[in-house]
């Protein structure tokens, strides 16, 4: 039946070919720049191949923006996927579905703010003379300074802890309405069976829920990687390089510091690589 | 010691009372069904029993032990689920050691007990897989090894065979019957289903809104129900019911029924001049009767349903639908007059008003 077969094509095809352009373009441009030698600052230019990486591998700060890149995404998704589990199982433990329903509701919050937003707030609230969270030891050390988002230690920790307060919280309503779809019959068994509070969930209703949570942190692994907003408004890349991820430097090498967009690029595709083999593999990996 | 006592005990949902004033002692070594149509409370009964419910009010003791606040793994139950409930991300060898794992056993005592286990209930082949990729009844046998090897003071099966087609039904019942033969666990099994109740039961519960209609063992409540509610819902086919007015007749009694009347010695119950009763007949003590018999129940056969070896007779009768289970060569042909006899020792009287048993206690 003819009409069957080109109502899809008819809808899908467009989208589709807008899509590609809008993808596929910008994409093969950014190779494309990556093997050239463009800056903003004058419009000659020529091909140059594949220096732009080589020097790549002699920059000191493009190894440390590697470095930091990695301690983001690993700190990012643990610390997230473990509010997520604590706060989840602790609510499904101890609160009653009405409590459940008000904790959801104030979970959610976090991830409805806009990031730039929430970079904003939590940029005050470390604030060493005026913040809130900073507030405490003040009070405790009478009145000594201590300014997270400035000290090279504790920077990268201060910032995550934003990502964690928005991911975390809205996960852990998840992880909650998850736990809440099993069914309630092994968990009697494995109460009958001996097994405390905690080693139910290690045991039984967690492993139950492996599939979901390996997607769940896979979603906050792609969304750490675009954490670009929140570095920036927060630290812009410090203190020194401190907090400086890939995109970070990438931006500054492109369009802040030097203007050198073609080695930005380079850094650019180098990450888009990486990426896609990264989560091939991990993805592949699940799937076995 | 493993016996169970029940006094007083309760249980509510906020102002919705489930259970109320339930008073049960199970002996040592019993086999016990608690049977009941659907929310008669037998569940929640077994869940109160294994800790999985509060109860609201009274006093649960399990060998001599009140166990009201103790967890349900320190109750010394095991307890098998209709669903089978089991892990479904671990091996069968996990499964039914998990509980010992729990309790820190060693690993080589694990190793021979669940062997052994397994090997009683036929699942040595399956212990590496895992639960998806067993049958119904395959399930169910390692849900019941999962309970089997903790060696529990009391085993309870919360309607364990509902989930399983007719014949397995059948086989898994032959095998928890010898189960219990051979450990001689004290057991509490629920079930809505009469046959499971009657085949394997030392005593049967039979339990309504909460309360309990009857104890007794299966020819106890069989042959001598205590009430109406009792008599219709034991037996299949169910037992015929009609209403009659008791009168005083020489040195015996009559039953009148709308056009019939119905002579009886009547020594057997306790009977009133004018009270008004139902008569009870189950199907199979309808006797096919000669042209000379009296209390006779006749009308016409307007359903014949085949059972085999036996057929159901259905007839219309003072306006009321009687059904006989006569042999297969005594089957009418449709639409015939029937004419069938009742044996007095096999009836069964109720008063009308409040539908206990007319029979005296003695008997």
């Amino acid at each position: 039946m003819p009409r069957r077969s080109s109502l899809p094509v008819t809808f899908v095809v467009p989208t589709l070919i807008i899509l590609l352009i809008l993808s596929m373009v910008p994409t093969v441009y950014a190779v494309v720049i990556a093997l050239q030698n463009r800056e903003l600052s004058s419009t000659a230019y020529s091909y140059v191949w594949f220096s732009n990486f080589v020097d790549l591998f002699f920059d000191r700060r493009f190894l440390n923006a590697v470095w930091v890149s990695v301690k983001w995404e690993v700190v990012t998704v643990v610390a997230t996927m473990a509010v997520a589990i604590g706060l989840g199982v602790l609510m499904f433990e101890v609160a009653s579905p009405r409590l459940r329903n008000i904790y959801c509701l104030l979970f959610i919050i976090p991830v409805l703010l806009p990031r730039v937003s929430a970079a904003f707030v939590w940029k005050f609230a470390y604030h060493p003379l005026y913040g809130i969270a900073t507030y405490p030891y003040r009070l405790l050390t009478g009145g000594l300074i201590f300014d997270p988002l400035s000290k090279p230690a504790t920077a990268l920790f201060a910032v995550a802890s934003v990502d964690v307060w928005q991911w975390g919280l809205f996960f852990a309503v998840i992880v909650l309405k998850l736990l809440e779809t099993l069914p309630p019959q092994p968990i009697e068994a494995a109460r009958l069976d001996h097994a405390r509070r905690w080693q139910i969930h290690a045991y039984v209703t967690l492993p139950m829920l492996k599939a979901p949570l390996i997607s769940l942190m896979f979603v906050k692994m792609i969304e750490s990687l675009r954490s670009f907003d929140l570095i920036y408004v927060m630290t812009r890349g410090g203190p020194g390089v401190a907090t400086e991820t890939l995109d970070m430097y990438a931006f500054s090498q492109g369009f802040i510091e030097s203007g050198k967009v073609s080695y930005a690029s380079a850094m650019a595709v180098l990450m888009m690589i990486a990426t896609v083999i990264t989560f091939t593999m991990l993805w592949k990996r699940v799937q076995a | 010691m493993s016996a169970i006592t029940c006094s007083h005990v309760e249980k509510s949902y906020g102002a919705t009372t489930v259970i109320r004033d339930l008073n049960l002692a199970i002996e040592e070594h019993e086999f016990v069904v608690f049977l009941g149509p659907s929310g008669c409370g037998k569940s929640t009964l077994l869940r109160m029993l294994a800790g999985l419910e509060d109860i609201s009010g009274g006093e649960v003791s399990i060998g001599g032990k009140v166990v009201n606040d103790l967890d349900p793994g320190d109750r010394g139950i095991a307890m098998v689920f209709q669903n089978y409930a089991l892990y479904p991300h671990m091996t069968i060898f996990d499964n039914i050691a998990f509980g010992l794992k729990r309790q820190k056993v060693p690993k080589t005592e694990i190793q021979k007990r669940v062997e052994a286990v397994s090997k009683t209930l036929g699942l040595d082949p399956y212990l590496g897989r895992r639960p998806a990729e067993l049958s119904g009844g395959q399930q169910q046998r390692v849900a019941i090894a999962r309970a089997m090897i903790k060696t529990p003071k009391v085993f309870l099966f919360d309607e364990p065979l509902s989930n399983l087609d007719a014949k397995l039904r059948n086989h898994m019942r032959i095998e928890i019957a010898r189960l219990h033969q051979s450990l001689k666990t004290t057991t509490v099994y629920v079930t809505h289903d009469q046959l499971e109740a009657m085949t394997l039961a030392d005593r049967i519960v039979l339990l309504r809104d909460g309360r309990i209609e009857q104890i007794g063992s299966p020819a106890e409540i069989y042959e001598r129900p205590a009430n109406l509610f009792v008599a219709g819902f034991i037996g299949t086919p169910n037992m015929n019911f009609i209403d009659v007015t008791v009168g005083r007749k020489g040195n015996g009694w009559t039953l009148t029924s709308a056009g019939t009347v119905f002579t009886i010695d009547g020594s057997r119950f306790k009977l009133q001049h004018g009270e008004r009763a139902v008569l009870g007949i189950r199907p199979p003590d309808l006797k096919t009767a000669g042209s000379n018999a009296d209390s006779l129940l006749e009308g016409t056969a307007d359903l014949i349903e085949f059972h085999g070896n036996d057929a159901l007779v259905i007839f219309g009768s003072g306006g009321k639908e009687i059904s006989a289970l006569v042999p297969t060569r005594e089957c009418p042909a449709i639409n015939s007059h029937v004419r069938y006899a009742i044996d007095e020792q096999s009836l069964h009287l109720f008063d009308a008003k409040s539908g206990v048993s007319l029979l005296r206690q003695s008997l």
